[in-house]
C-alpha cells in the first residue's frame, strides 16, 4: 500500500505542537533527569535539585536548547515532507540518544527524563504524521505511536530480558547451552512432567463440569438453575489461592474431614473399642496433586462454564428440532446434534482449563507440598536463598512456551471450526429440553456442588472467628482485631489501602490501552501492526509468574529501574488485567459499524472528536465493566505481585500469603474474607448501578 | 442547478487493496448538478470509488478534483462531502435533532442557528417535530429521511448515496427514491449514487456509469444505456435482453443482417460501419412480437416452439425455443393465448433491433 499524504503543509496545530514542546523544556529544568536515590515518596531538596540534568551531564543541556530552537518551526509554513521529517527525525534521533545515553552510563531514568522521552516520542509521532502515517492523522499516529512504545517497554524488553539471562550467564559471559544444562538438571523434567499431568487433568475435569452447569443452566427446567448465573462471579472476586485455603480447613491434617474421622475411627474414637489401637491417623492426603487438581477444578470450572454455554445458548433450536421430528430421541439429539455443534466451545474451555492450571501460582503455592509444578518452582528459584535468576528465567521460558502454545492452537485451529454464528441474540423461549434421567442426574451433581462452594466459603468466614482451627473452636474477634484495629500503620490495613490505590489506579490506565489496542486491532491497518499483534498475544498469554519474573529481571536496574516502587505493582497489575480491557474493547467495536466513525468524518469532526463523541458514548458501558473487572482482578492478583511487592508496597494478596507461611491461618482466612466480602460488595455495586443505566435512554441497536 | 454546482473530475484513478484491483485507471467526470448511478453487479468497484470521493479511502494513484480544486489529499473531514450510508449510520446514542445537528455542532454553529437550521432540512424531508426521537424510535424508512437530511444540513458539494435504499421494503421504495431525487434536483448539489438495482438506476438518474471488473463499461442517460448498450454486459444489465449471434453478410448496398430466418437490411446510422462476420444482437422481450405460425418469408421474422409459458396476471411470459436458442418474450394475458409446445412466429421491427457493437470479444 503506498502511503498518501493527506496533510496540507503546516496543518498539525502549532498550539499542540507547542505545548508538547514546553512540557519538555519545563520537565529538563524542573525535573529529576536521574532517579532520586529512595524514589520519588522519600526525597531531600538538595537530592532533587542534584538530580537535575545540567547538574548530573553537562551535554544533556543540548536538549532544551535544541527543542527550544525548534519552537518557531511549528509556525513555518513549509512543506508536509520537509516539516515532518523535520519532526520525525530530530525527536526520534533525541529520543534514541537519550535512551542509549542512560543504558550505556548505567544511569537510571528519573522522572523528568521519562516525561521528556513521553513528550519526544508525541513530536515524532506528529512528524509521521505529517509524513503521512496513518494518512496524516496525528492523534491516530500518536496513539500507535504509544502503543507500540507502551508495548516494547513493558512486554517485549521483559520478555527479552529472560532470554537475555538464560543466554548470558552470571559473568555475563555468552553461554548458548545454559538453558539446556538447566532444563536437563536435576528435577525440572519431573517439574514440567507435573505442571502437564496437572494442567491437563484439570483441563478435562474443568470442561466435563463446566459442560454440565453449562447444559443444566441453558436447558434444565428447575429453579436451581439460576443459581448458577450467580455462582460464577465467585471466583472472579476470590483470590486464587483462597479457595486452597478453604480446602486445608476442610480436608486439611486439622481440617473438618480428618477431625471427624479422628472422633470417630482414631485412638479413643467414638467406634473404636477401649484399649485397641485407632483405625485412623491424621492424614495430609490434600497437600499435593489432589489438593492442587480439587482447587482449580473447583476455581477454574466457572471459567469453562461460561465458554460452554456462551456456545450453548446460541445454537439454533431448530437444528435439534428437526432432529427430534425425525424420531431421534432427546438421548440421540443430544449425542449427535447438540453436542457436535458445541465441539468447538469444549475444545476451548478445555485448553482454557489447562492455560490456567498452569499459570496458576497461588493454589501450588498453598497447597503444593512435594508436588512441584513450575510456577511455583520458578518463584522458588528467586525467593529462596538460591537467588538464580538463570533457573527462573529458563523455567519461565518453559512455562511461556507451553501457555503461548495453546493459546496458538486455541486461535488458530478452534477459531476457523466454529459452527455456531454467534449472532449474540440469545434465542429466548422453545429450548429443547433435557432428557430426564441427565436432568435428574444433573440436579443432584449442582446440588453436591453448591454445598460444597458453600461449605468452603462458610470455613473461610468461619475460619476467620475461631481460635485456633482443628483445635480451639472457641468462637473470638481477635484475628479480626488483629488485623483492622491496629491502626492505619501496621496490621492489615497498609496492605489493604495498597492494594486499593494501585488498583484503583490501574482499573483506568489498563482500560485506557486496552480499549486503545482494540480500537487499532479493529480499525487500522499498516505496516508495524504486527508488532501490536503480536505483543497482545503476548499479554494473553503470558503468566503471572514469568511477567514477575521477566519485571525482576529487567526493572531492577538502569535504564529503567522500578522495583520496589509503587509504580510497577501499579503497572504489572494493569498488564495482567489489560486482557480484559482488550477482549471487551474488541468484541464492543466489531459490533459498532465502521460506518458510524465515517459518518462523522464526513460531518467535518477528526478523528479525536469522532472518538469522543460517536465511539466513548457508545463503548460506554464496556468501559465501565472493564474497568471493575480490572479493579477486582488488580486486587486479587497475586502470581505477578509477589515478585515485586516490598515491604513498603505490600498489597492484600501478598500479605495474606506471608501469614499463610508463617502458619497464621485464623488471620489469613479473616483477611481473605474481609478482602471477598469488599470484593462481593463492589460487584453488586456496579452490577445495580449499571442495570440502572441501562433502563436509562441507551444504546439498544447499533 | 444552482451556482454552486461543481463539477467532479475522476483523472487517472486507481485503487488497490493488497493484490487485489479495485479500480483501474478510471478517468471520470460527474457534470455539475446532476446525479450520476454508478451501476453494476457486487464487487464492480462502484462503492470503491464512492469511498474515494468521499475521502474515506485513499486513491492509489491518480487525482480527485472537485471544481477547480484538487482534493485528492485532503482527509474525508475537509472534503465537504455529504454522505447518506446503506445502513444510514444514525448515531444511536443522538436524537434526531442532535443527530442531524452533529455536524453544525462541529463547526460551532450558535445553538439557535443550529436548531433552525435542522427545523429547515427535516421540513425538506417531511421529518419536523421528530427532532426528540432517538434513531431506534423510528422506522426505517424514517431513520432513511434522517439520514438523508444529516448529509445535505451542512450544504456540501457533493452527495454520495451509498445503495441508499437497499434496506427498505419494495413499496416504500419507490417514494424514498422520488423524494430523493427531488430534493437532488431541487439543491443542485453534484451527486453520485451506487446501487446494484437497474430499475432504481433509470429512474433516479440524469446519467448512468454501469461498471464491470473495477473498469467503466458504459457512461451515458439512462435512455441511450437501455437504447444503444455498447456492450453484451450492458445489454443484459439493464433492462431485459435476449442477446444473440448474428452474421453480416453481403457488400456494399447490399448488406444484411441474418440471425435465424431472419434477415435485416443495413441501413444508414447502424453502429457497424464496415464490418463483416459474426455480430451480436440485442432483441428487447417487448419488440418480439408472437404470432400463430405463417410459413413466409416476410422477414424479420423468426419461427419457434413455445417451451414454457407463466400466468403473471397482467402478462404472460413465453420461453420459446427458436434456431438462435431459446428467445424470452411476454404476450398479454387478455388477447389470444399459446400454449406449450404450439408452434409460432416472431415479427420484429427492424428499427427494434439494437446493434451491439462490441468486437465479439466476449
Amino acid at each position: 500500500m503506498k502511503i498518501q499524504t493527506q496533510r496540507q503543509p503546516g496543518e498539525t496545530s502549532p498550539w499542540a505542537v507547542l505545548s508538547w514542546l514546553l512540557i519538555a523544556i519545563t520537565a529538563y529544568w524542573l525535573l529529576p533527569w536521574t532517579a532520586l536515590e529512595y524514589g520519588l515518596g522519600d526525597f531531600t531538596a538538595e537530592e532533587w535539585v542534584d538530580a537535575l540534568g545540567w547538574k548530573q551531564v553537562r551535554s544533556t543541556l543540548v536538549l532544551p536548547i535544541l527543542l527550544t530552537l525548534m519552537i518557531p518551526l511549528a509556525w513555518l509554513r513549509i512543506s508536509a515532507k520537509i516539516s515532518g521529517g523535520l519532526w520525525a527525525v530530530v525527536p526520534g534521533l533525541a529520543l534514541g540518544a537519550l535512551l542509549i545515553g542512560f543504558t550505556a552510563t548505567e544511569t537510571s531514568m528519573g522522572l523528568g527524563a521519562t516525561v521528556i522521552a513521553i513528550c519526544l516520542a508525541a513530536l515524532f509521532a506528529v512528524g509521521m504524521a505529517e509524513l503521512g502515517f496513518q494518512r496524516g492523522d496525528t492523534f491516530i499516529a500518536g496513539a500507535v505511536i504509544f502503543v507500540i512504545f507502551m508495548v516494547s517497554v513493558f512486554i517485549f524488553f521483559p520478555v527479552g530480558e529472560i532470554f537475555n539471562n538464560v543466554l548470558f550467564d552470571k559473568a555475563g559471559i555468552f553461554s548458548p547451552f545454559q538453558f539446556f544444562r538447566i532444563i536437563t538438571s536435576f528435577g525440572v523434567g519431573r517439574v514440567i512432567g507435573n505442571t502437564l499431568v496437572l494442567a491437563f487433568s484439570v483441563g478435562l475435569a474443568t470442561t466435563l463440569f463446566g459442560l454440565a452447569f453449562a447444559l443444566y443452566a441453558v436447558r434444565a427446567t428447575t429453579r436451581i438453575r439460576y443459581l448458577i448465573k450467580v455462582f460464577y462471579i465467585l471466583p472472579i472476586i476470590t483470590p486464587p489461592f483462597v479457595v486452597g485455603m478453604s480446602l486445608i480447613l476442610i480436608f486439611g491434617r486439622a481440617g473438618m474431614i480428618n477431625d471427624g474421622l479422628m472422633y470417630l475411627l482414631g485412638p479413643a474414637g467414638l467406634l473404636i473399642p477401649e484399649g485397641s489401637p485407632g483405625l485412623f491417623e491424621r492424614s495430609g492426603y490434600i497437600y499435593g496433586f489432589l489438593g492442587i487438581f480439587l482447587a482449580q477444578t473447583l476455581s477454574l470450572t466457572p471459567i469453562s462454564y461460561m465458554v460452554i454455554s456462551g456456545m450453548l445458548a446460541s445454537v439454533n433450536p431448530a437444528m435439534e428440532e428437526a432432529s427430534l421430528t425425525m424420531r431421534a430421541s432427546r438421548w440421540a439429539t443430544m449425542w449427535h446434534v447438540t453436542l457436535p455443534l458445541i465441539r468447538p466451545g469444549i475444545a476451548n474451555a478445555f485448553l482454557l482449563g489447562m492455560i490456567s492450571s498452569a499459570a496458576d501460582f497461588g493454589n501450588p503455592l498453598v497447597l503444593g507440598g512435594e508436588y512441584d509444578v513450575l510456577s511455583t518452582e520458578i518463584y522458588f528459584s528467586i525467593a529462596g536463598a538460591q537467588l538464580d535468576f538463570a533457573r527462573a528465567a529458563a523455567l519461565g521460558i518453559i512455562l511461556l512456551v507451553l501457555s503461548l502454545s495453546i493459546f496458538y492452537i486455541q486461535n488458530k485451529w478452534i477459531g476457523k471450526k466454529s459452527y455456531v454464528t454467534v449472532t449474540g441474540v440469545e434465542t429466548a423461549g422453545n429450548v429443547t429440553p433435557l432428557p430426564r434421567g441427565l436432568q435428574r442426574g444433573l440436579t443432584l451433581f449442582v446440588v453436591i456442588w453448591f454445598f460444597l462452594v458453600g461449605l468452603l466459603y462458610f470455613s473461610i468466614f468461619l475460619g476467620g472467628f475461631v481460635k485456633q482451627w482443628g483445635a480451639d473452636y472457641t468462637l473470638t474477634l481477635s484475628h479480626h482485631l488483629e488485623l483492622w484495629s491496629k491502626g492505619l500503620e501496621s496490621g492489615a490495613w497498609p496492605s489493604f489501602l495498597n492494594s486499593m490505590s494501585y488498583a484503583l489506579l490501574a482499573a483506568p490506565l489498563t482500560t485506557l490501552v486496552g480499549v486503545l489496542i482494540a480500537y487499532i486491532l479493529t480499525r487500522k491497518t499498516f505496516y508495524g501492526r504486527g508488532i501490536i499483534d503480536f505483543g497482545t498475544v503476548l499479554i494473553f498469554a503470558i503468566p503471572g509468574t514469568v511477567i514477575g519474573v521477566a519485571y525482576i529481571l529487567a526493572f531492577n536496574t538502569a535504564p529503567i529501574e522500578l522495583t520496589g516502587t509503587a509504580a510497577i505493582l501499579i503497572i504489572t497489575m494493569a498488564i495482567r488485567a489489560m486482557p480484559v480491557g482488550i477482549r471487551g474493547g474488541m468484541s464492543a467495536l466489531s459490533q459498532i459499524s465502521t460506518s458510524l466513525e465515517e459518518a462523522s468524518l464526513l460531518q467535518r469532526a477528526g478523528s479525536l472528536r469522532t472518538i469522543r463523541s460517536v465511539l466513548l458514548p457508545l463503548l460506554k458501558s464496556t468501559i465501565v465493566s472493564s474497568m471493575a473487572y480490572s479493579f477486582i482482578r488488580s486486587m486479587t492478583t497475586v502470581s505477578a505481585v509477589i515478585f515485586l511487592a516490598t515491604a513498603g508496597t505490600d498489597v492484600a494478596t501478598t500479605y495474606i500469603l506471608s501469614r499463610v507461611e508463617s502458619g497464621d491461618t485464623g488471620v489469613a482466612v479473616a483477611y481473605g474474607s474481609v478482602l471477598i466480602f469488599t470484593m462481593l460488595v463492589f460487584t453488586l455495586l456496579v452490577q445495580f448501578t449499571m442495570g440502572r443505566a441501562r433502563t436509562d435512554k441507551q444504546v439498544k441497536t447499533i | 442547478m444552482s451556482d454552486a454546482s461543481i463539477k467532479i473530475v475522476l483523472n487517472n484513478v486507481s485503487k488497490h487493496f493488497g493484490k487485489v484491483r479495485a479500480l483501474d485507471a478510471v478517468d471520470i467526470a460527474f457534470a455539475p448538478g446532476t446525479l450520476t448511478t454508478l451501476l453494476g453487479p457486487s464487487g464492480c468497484g462502484k462503492t470503491t470509488l464512492l469511498r474515494l470521493v468521499s475521502g474515506l479511502e485513499p486513491v492509489s494513484s491518480g487525482e480527485i478534483w472537485f471544481g477547480d480544486e484538487n482534493v485528492t489529499n485532503l482527509s474525508a473531514t475537509r472534503r465537504d462531502v455529504g454522505m447518506v450510508f446503506q445502513s444510514y449510520a444514525l448515531f444511536p446514542h443522538m436524537t434526531v435533532e442532535q443527530n442531524v445537528g452533529y455536524g453544525l455542532r462541529i463547526l460551532r454553529t450558535k445553538p439557535d442557528d443550529i436548531s433552525k437550521r435542522v427545523q429547515e432540512v427535516l421540513e425538506m424531508v417531511a421529518m419536523d417535530g421528530f427532532q426528540r426521537r432517538y434513531p431506534d424510535e423510528l422506522s426505517g424508512g424514517q431513520q432513511q429521511r434522517v439520514a438523508v437530511a444529516r448529509a445535505m444540513v451542512l450544504r456540501p458539494k457533493v452527495l454520495l448515496f451509498d445503495e441508499p435504499l437497499s434496506n427498505i421494503d419494495s413499496k416504500l421504495r419507490r417514494s424514498m427514491r422520488d423524494d430523493i431525487r427531488r430534493l437532488q434536483q431541487a439543491s443542485g448539489i453534484t451527486s453520485i449514487y451506487v446501487t446494484h438495482d437497474q430499475a432504481e438506476a433509470l429512474a433516479v438518474s440524469d446519467e448512468i456509469i454501469i461498471m464491470r471488473n473495477g473498469s467503466i463499461e458504459q457512461q451515458g442517460p439512462p435512455q441511450a444505456l437501455y437504447h444503444r448498450p455498447r456492450t453484451t454486459f450492458v445489454a443484459n444489465f439493464i433492462g431485459e435482453s435476449n442477446v444473440v449471434d448474428a452474421e453480416l453478410t453481403g457488400e456494399g448496398t447490399h448488406r444484411q443482417i441474418v440471425f435465424g430466418d431472419a434477415r435485416v437490411d443495413v441501413t444508414a446510422g447502424m453502429p457497424i460501419a464496415d464490418r463483416k462476420g459474426p455480430i451480436k444482437l440485442s432483441l428487447r422481450p417487448e419488440v418480439l412480437e408472437i404470432r400463430p405460425f405463417e410459413n413466409t418469408s416476410s422477414s424479420p421474422m423468426l419461427h419457434g416452439v413455445i417451451v414454457q409459458r407463466a400466468y403473471m396476471g397482467p402478462v404472460i411470459e413465453y420461453t420459446i425455443k427458436t434456431r438462435i436458442g431459446a428467445l424470452f418474450t411476454r404476450g398479454p394475458a387478455s388477447a389470444s393465448q399459446f400454449k406449450e409446445s404450439d408452434e409460432i412466429s416472431i415479427h420484429i421491427q427492424p428499427e427494434n433491433i439494437i446493434i451491439i457493437p462490441e468486437n465479439s470479444k466476449a
